[in-house]
């Protein structure tokens, strides 16, 4: 195979964004207007083209087959390969991503400025790609730079007070962590067995050289772990998410639900089990104060997001909770770990971006965004409260759908990581335990703040009329008016266009799918994690 | 009886599913069939008014479906996965009217299924991780091997869990409130087969890990006959107060879930005490069996008031039983059969139960009991005997209280128009119903061929072979616990009831015909529960929605608030305190200097200057002037950029001509 392709999934969208950029903002505006058919295709194009590629790349590329854009400096290359745990977020990714371009392009009818907008979302496309893509700590790290720079115009993109707001905290944010991360990828290189940042299952560390100095290093990974960590959302570092709810919802699902924070999590994940190796870091106080900052943001997200009134807003908390299952199962440091986490993170994708969606659609349709007017809709809008009830059950983790999946491989490699950390590593092996409590705690929030919304949209609760209505005996004429379900006057489908509907009908088959049928992605993750701890 | 027929459906859901079909699991699904059967025939009439019938018939079959999974399935996985299932969609039925009670109760039915499956979901966990397999056949083994590891208190723990999440589901005594709330609510068929079978489920697991798990662990079974002594009585009481005709039947099925639980417990307790346990475990599976057909005949009999009146309260329903012969004849079979009067099936199963403790108590009473403490006390168990008889007592006084409220006495003012209505349904709707009605009596005068025939055939879920002598189910010492029972039961009628939870009515209705009804008829039912007990609006919402995500939430949009912004204020603090530190550095330096080496000149000379010189500074400042002004233009830049242009240019015709 030829292994330039495997930079094109990262460039060519990145390219065509820029094109877009340079040549989309000229003319007048009525010109503009004549333009966005056109701009649907070229959108439409390059994802689609950019989506072929990833699978292509996914079923063609062979372990070791890399490919070197440029050389920074010395042994910092930027690197291109393809291994089975980037294949796991590239083919996710490469299924979301035309999807959700389908969606937004009826969400964003309309806009003045959607030139700009799909610029930014097809440049972000790639950033993320080569997020998936990246073959070193090195090139992680650049995209993981580009990715702020990318999506801040899209945070923005409301050009509102609160939009503004959003965008520069979440600068600020991003641009504070990535300097922690940066840090770390100067320690791993400095202490790396290869000389260079290049990810290998097991980690690169040079173990004698790093455990004279071990507790400088835990102490470097744990800095570099909340780095990676603001954009994966870990407890002190979370506050940007809620905030960041303004943006149009193609942003908010895609981008603050799967994609920026799901990039944060695959870098903790190569961090941890890649470049600083299980073996460095099983039982020192470092895996265990990650657990605890992974286990107090479940524990808060998901309180906060009861507490929520405001729909996407709930979502972004749990999203929250919901990354921090992925930082926890990660943080269990064990081939189970590993597996749960990337589970999760796949079945959480589907799960997140499709109740996301469902949102959008209902603000794109009725302009509501607060739960308590949800009332009754859901029998207006069949499809959409359907997927949305398929998506929130799965979020709890019921059985037959996707979550359940992964919240059952969390649970199992917690408490397959307790019992050994029990013997080896003395009274701390107790905290995978209460890790199972906490997420058990967090299923039962997660229920209250699913639940309540789907709950609303079906059963708004009517007065009970049988109490007060004098009883006929004969029945048949005054039940006719008692039995009736929802009040008059408000029929009628209100659900969205085929092309947002088709993307939520796709992420809820996705979702059963997984659930029902979840063997192959099982026994793929397993090899992952067999693999790398 | 041994039926071999087992499936598998590897990988599907995760870990795959694991059914079989054995004797216990047969009839159970031969009685889910029917059940379906029947409250569908009848949901025909008792739905036709309501609009969306679609939702209702598809959520009613798929939970049929999942039922029907629960109890054909061979490993605890499988069972949780359709457990699960079958929760949710049983939901839809209990909120499915839409009003406002249906919805609060369908939240508390549904808090309560997911909280019991979260937590089942751990022991599963717990399990699997102990013992390495969820087979309901290889759980004995492995988990006498895990005894013998030394895990028993994770085992304990693990079947903590599970017990906690199945009893849910039953209505087991603390998290048994979902049942009052959401039978009264939820459509009578609907009810009926809440009650009749999917309490029974919970019931299935609890079974499955007695027997398989804590098969002969004396402790277990204490805790399971606690739990279900407690159950039956607290059931009871509330049945006994409660003046709603489908609240009573379901407090009433909170009481015989206790009674059949109390059944399993004596298993392991027997088990324990190396008898044979086949007493306990065809009471207990027999007692299932009844329960089930009596609720199915109760509430469906409860629907077809309902359907006519749109009315639970008994106060509004009394007499409209009154020639409905139909009816009337469903009711008190199924009232009679629960009530346990000998010759109706409830007689035999209670019996059965009855015995077993007895027989635990002469273990005791010899000192055999392995037990030691109050388990093994001999008082203990006679007590145990008691309030067994003492609930069954009460089991015939509330369904008496029923029956007389709805047959017998008559309305205070719409006797007549009852009685002009003289068909409470359907004829299909009647024979639906006549169905479960004529298999009471039925099984209950041929205990010795139908309930020892059914008894045979579902011990070997239980792990039993053969029964060493038969029972004689109508033998005096039987009887007389029956007879006591009633006895209790007419007393308790007549004595609480009629005095404690009746009062006269004072004032005369309106619509009243007076002076034509006897005095009974002037006395009207009450509650008299005090409202301080109900367990769930004191305890677990206050628990679950304002204590704990008002004290977490607190503490969390606390550190929300003030942590970031505290870390940035500090670090700005420190930092500008670094920076001023260090700005006062340098000044202490130059002041410093200014001391010592670069002292300023004590005298100043004034200078003043010539006229040339000033000439020559207004001149220097109209050149700066100009300065300032071309370098800040626009052309200035061009200048400079035409002079780059240039100078390049003549380099390159330099590098041209050089070569």
């Amino acid at each position: 195979m030829n292994q330039v392709l495997l930079c094109v999934p990262a460039l060519l969208p990145l390219a065509g964004g820029m094109g877009l950029l340079c040549f989309g903002l000229f003319g007048r505006q009525a010109e503009r207007d004549r333009r966005e058919k056109g701009l649907f295709w070229y959108a439409a194009i390059i994802t689609l083209a950019n989506s072929l590629v990833l699978w292509w790349l996914i079923f063609r590329t062979g372990e070791g087959e890399r490919f070197v854009l440029f050389r920074l400096y010395g042994e910092l290359k930027v690197m291109f390969c393809l291994d089975k745990m980037g294949k796991v977020f590239a083919g996710m990714i490469s299924v979301l991503w035309p999807l959700a371009v389908l969606y937004s392009f009826e969400y964003m009818k309309g806009e003045k400025r959607n030139v700009t907008f799909f610029s930014y979302y097809l440049m972000t496309y790639g950033v993320t790609a080569g997020i998936a893509l990246s073959g070193n700590l090195m090139t992680l790290y650049l995209f993981y730079e580009l990715l702020t720079l990318a999506t801040f115009p899209l945070v923005l993109f409301p050009m509102t007070k609160e939009a503004r707001r959003a965008s520069r905290r979440y600068l600020y944010y991003s641009i504070g962590g990535a300097a922690f991360a940066f840090l770390g990828l100067v320690f791993v290189l400095t202490f790396s067995s290869t000389g260079n940042t290049v990810f290998l299952p097991g980690g690169i560390l040079d173990l004698g050289k790093a455990n004279a100095r071990k507790n400088t290093l835990l102490f470097i990974y744990l800095l570099a772990f909340f780095g990676f960590g603001v954009k994966a959302v870990v407890f002190p570092c979370h506050r940007w998410l809620p905030l960041a709810t303004v943006a149009p919802t193609p942003v908010t699902a895609l981008l603050h639900a799967v994609a920026v924070v799901k990039s944060g999590a695959f870098a903790i994940l190569r961090l941890t089990y890649f470049s600083f190796g299980t073996a460095f870091l099983r039982g020192s106080w470092a895996q265990w104060a990650v657990m605890a900052a992974a286990m107090a943001t479940i524990l808060y997200g998901s309180t906060m997001a009861v507490r929520e009134a405001h729909w996407k807003r709930r979502l972004a908390y749990s999203t929250i909770s919901n990354l921090s299952y992925i930082l926890m199962a990660s943080a269990m440091m064990s081939p189970l770990g590993l597996a749960a986490a990337l589970c999760h993170m796949v079945a959480h994708a589907f799960m997140k971006i499709c109740s996301f969606f469902c949102a959008g659609a209902v603000m794109h349709q009725t302009g509501k965004t607060y739960i308590y007017e949800l009332d009754g809709l859901g029998r207006r809008m069949p499809v959409t409260f359907g997927c949305l009830t398929v998506a929130s059950l799965s979020l709890i983790g019921i059985p037959v759908f996707a979550g359940f999946i992964s919240k059952w491989s969390i649970a199992g490699a917690a408490f397959h990581c307790g019992m050994e950390s029990l013997e080896s590593f003395g009274k701390w092996g107790v905290l995978p335990f209460a890790a199972v409590a906490v997420l058990l705690y967090s299923a039962l929030m997660t229920a209250m703040y699913m639940l309540t919304v789907v709950i609303r949209g079906y059963f708004p609760g009517r007065e009970s009329t049988s109490r007060k209505a004098l009883p006929s005996v004969s029945g048949t004429d005054l039940s006719e008016g008692q039995r009736e379900e929802q009040p008059g006057g408000q029929d009628g489908n209100l659900d969205p266009g085929w092309n947002m509907l088709l993307p939520l009908v796709v992420f809820a088959v996705v979702i059963l799918v997984l659930g029902l049928h979840s063997q192959p992605l099982t026994k793929l993750l397993t090899v992952i994690g067999g693999e790398a701890a | 009886m041994r039926l071999g027929w087992e499936y598998e459906l590897a990988g599907f859901c995760g870990l795959g599913l694991h059914l079989k079909l054995d004797g216990f699991r047969l009839i159970y699904v031969g009685i889910a069939a029917l059940m379906w059967a029947v409250s569908g025939i009848f949901s025909t009439e008792y739905m036709a008014h309501y609009k969306s019938k679609a939702s209702y018939y598809c959520f009613f079959w798929i939970t049929f479906f999942a039922t029907i999974g629960v109890f054909l399935s061979a490993d605890l996985y499988t069972t949780f996965i359709f457990f699960e299932m079958m929760s949710f969609t049983s939901f839809v039925w209990v909120i499915f009217d839409g009003t406002r009670e249906s919805v609060r109760a369908a939240k508390t039915y549904l808090s309560v299924a997911v909280i019991g499956g979260l937590v089942m979901l751990m022991g599963l966990l717990l399990l699997q991780d102990l013992c390495g397999t969820l087979m309901m056949e290889e759980l004995k083994e492995a988990a006498q091997r895990a005894v013998q590891e030394g895990e028993k208190a994770r085992l304990y723990a693990a079947g903590a869990c599970l017990l906690f999440g199945f009893g849910a589901k039953a209505g087991c005594f603390p998290l048994h409130i979902w049942l009052p709330k959401a039978h009264p609510v939820a459509p009578a068929p609907a009810s009926a087969l809440l009650s009749g079978i999917l309490t029974k489920t919970g019931v299935f697991g609890i079974i499955v890990i007695s027997c398989q798990i804590f098969g002969d662990d004396s402790w277990w079974g204490l805790l399971i006959t606690g739990l279900g002594l407690v159950t039956m009585f607290l059931g009871a009481l509330l049945a006994m107060f409660s003046i709603n005709l489908k609240r009573t039947l379901a407090c009433s099925s909170v009481s015989q879930i206790g009674f059949i639980l109390t059944g399993v417990g004596m298993y392991s307790m027997l088990a324990a005490a190396g008898e044979n346990p086949v007493l306990a475990a065809r009471g207990a599976f027999l007692h299932m069996v009844n329960h089930s057909f009596f609720k199915l005949t109760l509430f469906l009999c409860a629907g077809a008031v309902f359907m006519n009146l749109h009315q639970l309260d008994l106060n509004e329903i009394r007499g409209f039983g009154r020639r409905k012969p139909v009816l009337a004849f469903c009711f008190a079979m199924g009232a009679l059969g629960i009530s346990g009067v000998p010759l109706w099936s409830g007689y035999a199963s209670k019996t059965l139960l009855h015995e077993s403790i007895v027989e635990y108590g002469h273990l005791a009473a010899k000192g055999l009991a392995p037990l030691k403490g109050i388990g093994g006390a001999p008082l203990f168990w006679i007590g145990a005997e008691w309030i067994f008889l003492l609930t069954g007592g009460m089991t015939v006084s509330y369904m008496l209280k029923l029956f007389i409220a709805v047959f017998i006495e008559r309305h205070p003012f719409r006797q007549e128009e009852f009685d002009k209505q003289r068909a409470s349904m359907s004829p299909v709707s009647a024979l639906a119903l006549l169905i479960p009605a004529v298999l009471i009596p039925f099984m209950g005068c041929t205990p010795a061929w139908t309930m020892d025939y059914l008894a045979q055939m579902g011990q070997t879920f239980f792990g039993l072979r053969e029964m060493e002598h038969k029972v004689h189910y109508f033998a005096l010492e039987n009887l007389k616990g029956g007879g006591i029972s009633i006895g209790l039961g007419v007393l308790l009628y007549c004595f609480v009831i009629r005095r404690y939870l009746m009062r006269e009515i004072t004032s005369d209705h309106p619509h009243a015909t007076s002076g034509q009804e006897d005095k009974a008829m002037e006395k009207e039912y009450v509650d008299r529960w005090p409202g301080f007990l109900d367990l769930e609006d004191r305890i677990y919402r206050p628990l679950l929605l304002t204590f704990l995500p008002g004290v977490w939430g607190a503490l969390c949009s606390w550190l929300d608030r003030y942590l970031i912004p505290a870390a940035v204020s500090v670090f700005l603090a420190v930092s500008s305190l670094i920076c001023r530190a260090m700005d006062h550095l340098s000044d202490s330096i130059i002041v410093l200097a200014r001391y010592t080496t670069h002292r300023p000149l004590q005298e100043k000379r004034v200078h003043i200057p010539s006229a040339r010189e000033e000439r020559f500074r207004n001149r220097e400042r109209a050149v700066f002037r100009l300065g300032y002004l071309v370098e800040e233009s626009f052309s200035f830049g061009l200048m400079l950029f035409c002079l780059g242009l240039c100078l390049t240019l003549g380099y390159l015709l330099y590098e041209f001509f050089r070569f």
